[in-house]
């Protein structure tokens, strides 16, 4: 046992330690910040030191060799968080089995897939990078910032919330896919129910057996006979699902499977922060919030399969006013980067407010990842993760000109542009040479 | 009969009378105070448009209004000319996942006898959803093998497939190969030319104008054999006649070159569909003449050497070049995103007053229905959109939608689902 | 026909006793290797040397007049050549015949839920290396031709591949090559076939669990062991059994890294189970030099294999940066580590052709590689990997004699190996006839071969490849499949030397003949046995 003190004070002044190595200084000028908590700054200033949100108002002076942006006439927003996608990971779903809980996103981080890039260009700071759908019981997720061209290690969030992968519906009962060779068990919504509960069932026999054997252990009676249990890494996740140390992401579609996973959940006592999708959300709006269970959805894309047949374009918006916590997701390596249009749309199909809209992508999904202390607004003591637009955000002729993690310029439009003309000169320049030489191909 | 139940009679039936001719002519509606956009013209503040028996009979400032009208206060309101979407599925599908209610896409290789009006559902669910958000009539097209088969123009209202369709047959659809899409951790797939499609379709077609002269031939003369009914041939013939010009979906920079000179040498009508890497010969283009129709532009250009915005920036460098052009959804779940697709490209370069005529009447004119709609000009059907703001904007509400001078509403399945669960 | 080929048979039996009657055992004599230049790699280079070499260890070797030369020495002359310890490469594919491939039965995953042990049947970490050795003679002597004369032979498929073996390449006899067996546990960072794990999510998943499981498995037997009474006995787990090796007694574990993530990923492994593990591949080991350099106990082995993976972002941004990549970037990985100050081994994995190793070694030293660094990586340093630096990797009286005579520094363009040792044996390296014509016919593919003699006629099948002059292949006929040494095309006269094996004895027949695209026509001589040969070639396509 002290060892693992050691171990733990050891990891925690590791983790800050690395922390404070941390972010560049930025000066953001003249911009109209949209804080999405406290309210509109119509022409501000925003100071980040060393990756953190020192200050935010007008007229700010910049302390000696920060580095400046002058934002005139644009607008900054928070980094914009997308809670569902399945980006930087070498493989998305571990499909020979149904139940997968040990297997773990952070294993497969790719830090060099594009789509890490894709994300930058729309404005998106965080992501929270999941399992697929294919299992009832998928892995553990993990949250990354979008931090192009840096380490896998060190995009990791680590004060996020620990989140299993949940799948309920037609994607883990294989509906939509061809049947090859046996099917595999669960076939059926009956099946896709069951198969949880059995786990947990299996989970809580586990965790029986090793308080017994530690039990048996401590007695004085003999432990001649007293085998060590098997650690299992499947049981371990879903016994920390039970312990609270880790949370449900829950993929479902249906009204119906939705309420029942809720009873899942009440009668083995583990915690749902999410669910995904959700497309009949506005079904049982009351419910969710009565149980204070958000949902992460997408606007209007719907119809691609039959759970997904009554995913009302209203549903987003009515939930929230129903206080239900509602994020936007993308779930695409092409959606990611318009987030900004699909939460606009939430003010067409449903009314709901311009800050209410930009809640959706920014405070909301932080809140649902357990990071709504260090990112997610901007406000003083946050991290510098911004993102800056030409026109207001949610407007359609929008496009995102700067994306800053921790005050470092991750994705920056106009350097981009500047690179494609010097590569359309170089490409004139050698055309030419080509033509000199006598025009050969 | 008493006198009194004879008068009752008398008032009874013009009354009804009196109803039945509003539902076959709705008379003259007056939309009054809107700030009128009519695409082809000057905007017009504050302005009346007189609409009788659907269409636009006056569009201006200071209108007489005839006694009797139907007055709509439309103060504070945009008025546009009803979108027209480019190319999508509407009517065609219901669920993507569930071949039963796919019907855009047909098995082989040729398909010209194909005709998607043939195949429409007025009752999809999709279409009150892409009505409700300001578009009215749209291309309907096909889609799978070399040739699709024929694209049809409708109204985004109606009760049978007849009520629907403007136009049952506008384009033969032709497919040239797509590019390879962005795969994750493998590189791109080497591409398919066009070349192996242009030799099919040259063949096809040489063979349908020898049909068709034989024909001619055998009906001139009884001595000669008439040839067997071919149904591929027999479709064709309109093409080859220069009738019924031909969409070529195509993508690539040379595949598009090819397909100009393919176009060129066979003589035929066309209108090219897609165009990705347009921009890379934009010049060539509009040097052809032929008009293109943007697909939807949501996707990541496979060549991280184009940058990350080439799908987007597309559009306004065609449109520079001096190229017509129109946009599409190419959906059907996702057919009411047509004015989005306009505002990103206008985000990326396209003139804001470009990407409108884009989604009004750049589609009518590239479609051969500018006459009767895309812009708001006495003469045309009355196909009119009022919204709370500019229609290519996101967080615009469309508050009434007309077609052919009737108000259609603005419910669908998204409303009525709503309504229902908000009774809970 | 079947009469006339057994007569054939027949004969060649007959000649066959005779031949070998009158060989006999082989006897390593002693060697006195004089005038050379000794570069020992531990200790300094020596001008002007005498190496003794006897009973296949170095017994001395020092300054000419310092070393006195024994009666029973062979003298080798080796004015201006130079003496280096043999190669060693620490990592290879080579040798090795595995068995086949099941084919991957569709919906096999689906099925694993009701087997548990399925995952574990999937993997085979108990094939060992040294049970597959099949030599070749030509495989043989192409690694003599460039100085290698050790190599770690290791099985390459699956998440557990099997058990290596460390062989001194002495000859064309399996046994007698292996110095160690097994040398360590194979694990690859892929997917099961048609079987969990099918991701790599998975795969880690797999590896943490079998490591748990193993050390549990042990821990049971051990409380059998120590008192059985009351207590259930341990069922039996071939797999576990397998693995308990590496896991409790801490035997080295290759992890084989097809990129940088694959490099954190075993890194991690190691620590979490205090394994001994080392790293291989990791042909982007220079892109985590940091990592590696605060793990600078973990062994690393680096791969001549210069092919970016295809995670990798060089690979992804164009077709310039691409070509780049192979031909700039990745070649100086090697370079990169130096420059950290890095320990590392060069190993073959993942080469095709063992012509590429020392084409890719002079691309490592272009690229910034100090020459004398690519020596050590390929003699010392593996030698400490491996634990056998007692009595290999360097020129030292009582290591043994595998040794390399070059006509040139190591590693240099121009520089050929004249002649190697290894366990003392000695191998003179065959070079193409001085004067062979440049030729403009390529032979290479598919044959159709007639042989008549006074046999009467033989039909099979040749299949050449061309290096240059050099020709090399098999013929393959219904007694079997024998290799061509040696060839040599000069102009379009084609000289070939077979080695034909029969009633598991193998003899030389020698070709010569001449060529055209699409012909070839000769004789095939045995000693006094002659025999036309005429080869059709077979056009692609055809089998």
């Amino acid at each position: 046992m002290k060892r693992k003190t050691i171990g733990i004070i050891l990891g925690l002044s590791l983790v800050f330690f690395s922390s404070f190595s941390f972010g560049q200084d930025l000066l953001i000028k003249n911009s109209t910040i949209l804080t999405v908590t406290k309210g509109i700054i119509p022409k501000g200033d925003i100071l980040i030191i060393k990756g953190i949100i020192k200050q935010i108002g007008e007229n700010i002076k910049a302390p000696k060799g920060v580095k400046i942006i002058d934002a005139s006439g644009k607008y900054v927003i928070p980094g914009i968080i997308d809670s569902h996608t399945h980006i930087a990971l070498t493989g998305t779903n571990e499909s020979a089995e149904a139940i997968t809980a040990e297997v773990k996103m952070r294993d497969v981080l790719n830090a060099e897939d594009h789509s890490i890039y894709t994300a930058i260009t729309g404005g998106v700071t965080m992501v929270h990078t999941m399992h697929g759908s294919g299992n009832p019981i998928g892995g553990e997720n993990v949250v990354i910032k979008t931090k192009w061209g840096k380490t896998s290690e060190e995009m990791i969030v680590h004060s996020a919330y620990r989140t299993l992968k949940f799948a309920l519906g037609e994607n883990p009962k294989r509906s939509n896919s061809p049947t090859v060779g046996t099917p595999r068990y669960p076939q059926s919504r009956m099946g896709v129910n069951a198969i949880i509960r059995r786990e947990f069932l299996k989970a809580k026999n586990y965790m029986e057996q090793w308080d017994r054997y530690l039990k048996a252990k401590k007695s004085k009676k003999t432990t001649k006979n007293l085998i060590l249990p098997r650690k299992d890494l499947r049981m371990e996740q879903l016994a920390d699902m039970l312990r609270g140390k880790m949370v449900a992401r829950c993929h479902s579609y249906r009204a119906d499977e939705t309420l029942e996973f809720i009873n899942l959940s009440k009668e083995f006592g583990f915690k749902i922060a999410c669910f995904e999708h959700a497309s009949e959300a506005f079904k049982i709006a009351r419910e969710l919030a009565e149980e204070k269970i958000g949902i992460s959805v997408f606007l209007d894309n719907w119809a691609y399969k039959v759970e997904a047949s009554e995913g009302i374009a209203y549903s987003a918006a009515y939930c929230t006013k129903k206080g239900v916590l509602v994020s936007i997701n993308s779930d695409s390596n092409e959606r990611i980067r318009r987030l900004f249009n699909d939460a606009a749309k939430a003010m067409k199909y449903g009314g709901l407010s311009e800050e209410e809209a930009l809640k959706l992508i920014t405070i909301n999904p932080a809140i649902q990842l357990g990071v709504d202390k260090i990112v997610g607004s901007l406000e003083v003591g946050k991290h510098g993760d911004i993102a800056i637009f030409n026109e207001h955000p949610l407007s359609a002729y929008t496009l995102c000109e700067k994306t800053i993690i921790e005050g470092e310029v991750y994705f920056d439009r106009a350097q981009y542009l500047k690179e494609r003309e010097e590569m359309e000169k170089k490409k004139k320049e050698e055309a030419k040479k080509k033509e000199k030489k006598g025009g050969t191909r | 009969m008493t006198k009194r139940t004879f008068v009752f009679a008398i008032i009874l039936i013009s009354c009804v009378s009196f109803c039945l001719t509003q539902e076959k002519s709705p008379g003259v509606i007056a939309i009054k105070g809107a700030n009128i956009i009519p695409v082809v013209g000057e905007d017009i503040t504050e302005g009346t448009i007189l609409v009788k028996d659907g269409l636009i009979v006056a569009v201006g400032k200071n209108i007489a209004i005839p006694a009797g009208a139907k007055i709509i206060d439309a103060k504070g309101l945009f008025a546009y000319p009803g979108m027209i979407d480019g190319s999508c599925y509407l009517g065609l599908q219901e669920i993507g996942s569930i071949r039963a209610t796919v019907d855009y896409r047909e098995t082989g290789r040729f398909n010209p006898q194909a005709k998607t009006v043939e195949a429409l559902r007025p009752d999809s669910m999709h279409i009150p959803i892409s009505r409700s958000n300001g578009i009215t009539a749209a291309l309907v097209a096909p889609s799978g093998g070399l040739i699709s088969g024929h694209s049809g123009l409708i109204r985004l209202v109606g009760w049978t497939p007849e009520e629907m369709i403007i136009k049952s047959s506008v384009a033969m659809h032709i497919q040239f190969p797509r590019l390879p899409r962005l795969r994750r951790r493998r590189e791109a797939q080497p591409r398919e030319q066009a070349s192996k499609q242009i030799t099919e379709l040259k063949d096809i077609l040489k063979q349908a104008r020898y049909y068709q002269k034989r024909k001619d031939a055998a009906k001139k003369n009884l001595g000669l054999h008439l040839p067997e009914f071919n149904e591929k041939l027999e479709f064709l013939i309109p093409v080859v006649n220069g009738k019924l010009p031909v969409m070529i979906s195509v993508h690539a920079e040379n595949d598009i070159k090819a397909a100009i000179k393919f176009v060129k040498d066979e003589k035929l009508k066309a209108i090219f569909y897609g165009v990705t890497e347009g921009w890379k010969i934009a010049k060539d283009i509009k040097k052809s003449g032929i008009p293109v129709i943007f697909g939807s532009l949501n996707s990541v250009p496979p060549k991280w050497e184009d940058g990350y915005d080439a799908f987007y920036r597309n559009p306004g460098v065609l449109a520079k070049a001096g190229v017509k052009f129109a946009f599409s959804s190419g959906s059907a779940s996702l057919a009411k995103d047509l004015p989005y697709h306009a505002a990103k490209a206008a985000a990326f370069g396209l003139d804001k007053k470009e990407a409108l005529k884009g989604v009004t009447i750049y589609p009518a004119q590239i479609l051969g229905v500018d006459k009767m709609m895309g812009s708001l000009e006495k003469g045309k059907i009355a196909n009119i959109v009022l919204a709370d703001g500019d229609i290519l904007e996101l967080r615009t509400n469309i508050k009434h939608v007309f077609i052919d001078g009737k108000d259609v509403g603005t419910s669908s399945i998204y409303t009525e689902l709503l309504e229902k669960f908000k009774k809970r | 026909m079947k009469i006339k080929k057994n007569r054939l048979l027949i004969c060649l039996f007959v000649a066959i006793f005779f031949f070998t009657a009158t060989s006999s055992a082989r006897v390593t004599p002693t060697y006195a290797i004089v005038n050379c230049k000794i570069i020992p790699v531990i200790g300094s280079h020596i001008e002007k040397g005498i190496i003794i070499i006897r009973d296949g260890l170095i017994e001395s070797l020092g300054p000419q007049g310092k070393i006195s030369i024994p009666e029973d020495a062979e003298i080798i002359k080796a004015d201006g050549l130079f003496a280096y310890p043999g190669l060693i490469d620490a990592h290879t594919n080579l040798f090795l015949e595995l068995p086949k491939e099941e084919p991957r039965r569709p919906g096999a995953a689906r099925t694993t839920a009701t087997d548990p042990r399925q995952k574990e049947k999937a993997q085979n970490p108990d094939l060992m290396a040294a049970k597959l050795l099949k030599p070749k003679k030509a495989a043989v002597s192409n690694l003599h031709k460039i100085g290698i004369t050790t190599v770690l032979a290791a099985p390459e498929r699956g998440i557990y591949a099997g058990q290596s073996v460390l062989l001194n390449v002495n000859g064309e006899k399996a046994e007698p090559m292996v110095i160690k067996s097994p040398v360590a546990l194979h694990v690859n960072f892929v997917t099961g076939r048609g079987t969990y794990p099918s991701s790599l999510m998975g795969t880690m998943a797999f590896l943490r669990q079998s490591f748990l499981d193993t050390a549990h498995y042990f821990s049971h037997k051990s409380q059998f062991t120590k008192s059985s009474r009351g207590l259930k006995r341990p069922e039996y787990n071939p797999f576990l059994e397998a693995l308990t090796p590496y896991v409790v007694k801490k035997s080295p574990v290759f992890f084989n890294c097809a990129n940088l993530e694959d490099i954190k990923r075993a890194l991690g492994l190691i620590k979490e189970f205090k394994l001994n593990g080392f790293l291989t591949g990791a042909n982007e080991a220079w892109r985590v030099a940091d990592l590696l350099i605060k793990n600078a106990k973990v062994p690393l082995l680096v791969s001549l294999n210069f092919k970016p993976p295809s995670t990798s972002i060089y690979v992804n941004q164009g077709e310039e940066l691409k070509k780049k990549a192979e031909e700039e970037i990745y070649p100086a990985n090697a370079a990169n580590l130096n420059k950290k100050r890095l320990t590392f081994a060069l190993t073959s994995l993942g080469l095709k052709k063992s012509s590429d190793i020392p084409k890719n070694v002079q691309k490592a030293i272009k690229a910034g590689l100090p020459k004398q660094e690519a020596l050590k990586a390929m003699t010392i340093i593996p030698a400490k990997f491996l634990g056998v630096s007692n009595f290999l990797g360097s020129l030292e009286p009582g290591k043994i004699a595998n040794v390399i005579l070059t006509s040139g520094e190591i590693f240099g363009e121009k520089t050929n190996v004249e002649r190697v040792f290894v366990d003392g044996i000695s191998f003179e390296i065959k070079k193409p006839p001085k004067g062979a014509k440049p030729t403009t016919v390529n032979i290479a593919g598919k044959w159709s071969l007639k042989v008549s003699g006074p046999m009467g006629e033989i039909e099979s099948t040749m299949e050449l490849e061309q290096d240059g002059n050099q020709i090399s292949g098999s013929i393959s006929s219904s007694m079997g499949r024998w290799e061509i040494r040696d060839g040599i095309l000069s102009g379009n006269e084609l000289a070939l030397s077979i080695s034909a094996t029969m009633m598991g004895q193998t003899m030389d027949l020698s070709f010569s003949g001449t060529t055209e695209k699409d012909s070839i026509e000769g004789t095939i001589t045995f000693m006094e046995w002659s025999m036309e040969l005429t080869a059709t070639r077979i056009p692609d396509g055809e089998f």
